[in-house]
């Protein structure tokens, strides 16, 4: 789970990263009473979950009182952030800035080791770091057992360009940084920019902290929040446990197996479709296909398409909870259903009592959902009355 | 002679007296695997299947000794589950979890290594040659996907091997060994480290991975080309070509992070190293074809 700047930048202050003077505001009125507190110039920054929100005018430095109240209006009650789905501001003390540098702590799955990576062009995203100058990205790897070296974060930090003043303030910050990637079981923790102020003081201009799913269990059991989704069906998934994704074209996907679902994504593309939503009701979550379809048509989708592959998610079973789904929530898209797997001649039983014509080739599948969302558009008064295939 | 799992191997399962433990437990003993004992702490006394069942490792092999661990033990006690196998001195180790904290994964994976183990998984069906053994759970009795044959197959997604494998088997062939290093980002085993087995393997011709999106496996394939570590072979299908960037799609490895794992980037490096690219799963036979008929 991907958490908000200053929810990062919380974790990074508990353990004495330096992260600038901050408030979170709810309302304009709130964010005009930190601006006061803050003094001008300063920043108001939107907090949304996306990247490159200084390009998309979510991020501001502002001078002036007047300034401050409109952009945080914009932000709060505004289009603008409308359009973004914000719903808090952080209001910053403005820093003094002489530097700007990169500093992250990932996993680096084929040594099996934690790896830092650092860069002295900071504020740039660090994939496009990687594409356009590889060559000066600072790595080092950590294992995660013994835990950061003093000598690992001097390596970091000469590499950087530090002077002796500068490391002594870095090393401990990395270590810090270190703390709160084991601590918080993080997939990535960043700092992005890092600032090197005038006085040569560093400080987390930004934060991201990024907590493994996996771990929530020992993480406090953080139970998914709806500001962390766009959608009401993305957040109501995540609820059940049933892995989703939102997209905005006409055939929903309510798949088996993220493999298998992953590449009916890609073939209803490839037969120029278009997917409303990936759903993936494998592995635990097999027996939930009535939760699953209802999940589906919260999108009003042309077409549900229905594929799996399935050995421990039955296929009989699959079949009996997808004619419970039919009978209860009555569709009135069609359905086309491929349905293989452990108990798929039971399967196919049940699927054609409830006037499904299974079929046995994913890719004929694909091509006969496509075609019916296709047709759909075409004439939207006949799905009405066209039936399930 | 079949990759990591044979009939002379003797596999003890950890988790054996749960659902998943004793139902597979059965199958994989039915296919022909040699399942000498079995672990559930507080269960000692049981028996599953005709085998006993004792609280620790370490009882278990004092009296059973077995060189196989198959874990059918939940993801937030695996890496406790993994250590005990280790401990033993077991050097194959199957893991089917799938939900292994990222960080003990980590752990997991640089312990095997340490040790001179094989750990493969978690988020995977497992290991199978069909016909001979397996450690794992693989519906076998499927024909028209588990025929024994002169195929390798490794793969990251259990459904998508069904599918695959379908079409393997489809253009009349089928596999020697099949081994699924799982959806997880951090897998105990990655693809190229079981290339050297499959080149070594008299009853492999050529070799299929199904890969996807994330991560550098299928990069590491490639590179064990060019450098001359694997020369038989290779047809690789990928999921998630046209998948978003910054998207997790199903597997928790299945995303693009740090600018690498698209799936551009691994066609070109397959491209490069020479091997087949199939866009779709059915093309996977029809390359294959191409290949067997051309040798």
């Amino acid at each position: 789970m991907k958490l908000f700047e200053y929810q990062a930048k919380d974790a990074f202050a508990e353990r004495g990263i330096p992260v600038p003077k901050r408030r979170v505001c709810e309302t304009v009125s709130q964010a005009v009473e930190a601006v006061a507190e803050m003094g001008l110039p300063c920043a108001v920054k939107s907090q949304v979950l996306r990247g490159g929100r200084g390009k998309a005018g979510l991020v501001k430095l502002v001078k002036s009182s007047a300034e401050a109240h409109d952009y945080a209006e914009a932000l709060l009650t505004g289009p603008l952030g409308a359009a973004h789905g914000v719903k808090k501001v952080l209001v910053e003390e403005a820093v003094d800035i002489a530097r700007e540098l990169y500093l992250s702590i990932t996993v680096d799955p084929q040594a099996a080791t934690a790896l830092i990576l650092a860069c002295a062009d900071g504020g740039v995203e660090i994939e496009e770091l990687a594409r356009t100058a590889p060559e000066k990205i600072i790595r080092e790897k950590v294992d995660i057992d013994t835990g950061l070296l003093p000598f690992q974060a001097r390596n970091i930090a000469y590499a950087l360009g530090f002077d002796a003043d500068g490391v002594k303030k870095f090393v401990p910050l990395l270590e810090s940084l270190w703390a709160v990637f084991r601590a918080k079981d993080a997939e990535l923790v960043e700092i992005n920019p890092l600032f090197v102020t005038g006085s040569g003081a560093l400080v987390a201009g930004d934060g991201k902290l990024v907590i493994d799913d996996n771990s929530a269990f020992r993480q406090g059991g953080a139970e998914p929040s709806r500001e962390y989704f766009d959608s009401d069906v993305a957040y109501e998934a995540a609820v059940e446990g049933i892995p989703y994704l939102q997209f905005d074209g006409d055939i929903s996907l309510m798949c088996a197996g993220a493999g298998l679902t992953t590449v009916v994504y890609d073939l209803v593309n490839y037969e120029g479709g278009s997917v409303a939503n990936y759903l993936e009701f494998g592995g635990p979550n097999y027996k939930k296909a009535v939760r699953a379809m209802e999940l589906c048509l919260v999108n009003d989708p042309k077409v549900i398409l229905i594929v799996t592959f399935g050995t421990i998610a039955r296929a009989d079973i699959m079949a009996d909870g997808i004619a419970e789904a039919i009978a209860k929530l009555k569709p009135r898209c069609p359905i086309v259903a491929c349905i293989r797997g452990t108990g798929e001649e039971k399967a196919v039983e049940t699927l054609k009592a409830v006037g499904l014509e299974p079929l046995f080739d994913t890719e004929e599948a694909v091509r006969k959902a496509v075609a019916l969302a296709k047709a759909s558009t075409e004439d939207k008064t006949s799905t009405r009355s066209g039936g399930r295939s | 002679m079949s990759i990591f799992i044979d009939r002379t191997d003797r596999v003890l399962v950890q988790g054996i007296t749960g659902g998943e433990g004793s139902f597979w437990t059965k199958h994989m003993m039915e296919l022909g695997t040699q399942v000498v004992v079995g672990v559930t702490p507080g269960k000692e006394g049981q028996s599953v299947e005709g085998v006993p069942v004792y609280h620790t490792i370490r009882r278990a092999v004092a009296i059973k000794p077995a060189n196989a661990a198959m874990l059918f033990v939940p993801p937030r006690f695996t890496k406790d589950a993994v250590f005990e196998a280790l401990d033993a001195g077991i050097k194959k180790i199957v893991t089917i979890a799938d939900g292994i904290p990222l960080q003990d994964a980590i752990q997991i994976r640089k312990a095997a290594i340490s040790c001179g183990a094989r750990v493969v998984g978690g988020n995977t069906s497992g290991v199978i040659s069909p016909g001979l053994a397996m450690m794992g759970m693989f519906p076998y009795w499927i024909e028209r996907v588990y025929t024994p044959g002169r195929i390798g197959v490794m793969t990251r997604s259990g459904s998508l091997t069904n599918e695959v494998t379908a079409m393997v088997v489809r253009a009349g062939f089928g596999v020697s060994s099949l081994i699924g290093v799982g959806g997880d980002p951090v897998p105990g085993t990655r693809f190229a480290e079981m290339l050297p087995d499959y080149q070594a393997d008299t009853e492999t011709d050529a070799v299929v991975i199904i890969g996807e999106l994330g991560g550098t496996m299928e990069e590491e394939v490639a590179d064990a080309m060019l450098s001359g570590v694997f020369k038989k072979p290779v047809v690789a299908f990928l999921g998630g070509r046209t998948a978003p960037a910054g998207k997790r799609m199903g597997h928790a490895g299945a995303i693009v992070t740090g600018g690498k794992g698209s799936v551009k980037d691994k066609i070109e490096a397959f491209e490069k190293a020479g091997a087949l690219v199939a866009d779709r799963p059915r093309m996977v036979g029809d390359l294959l074809a191409k290949i067997m008929e051309a040798r």
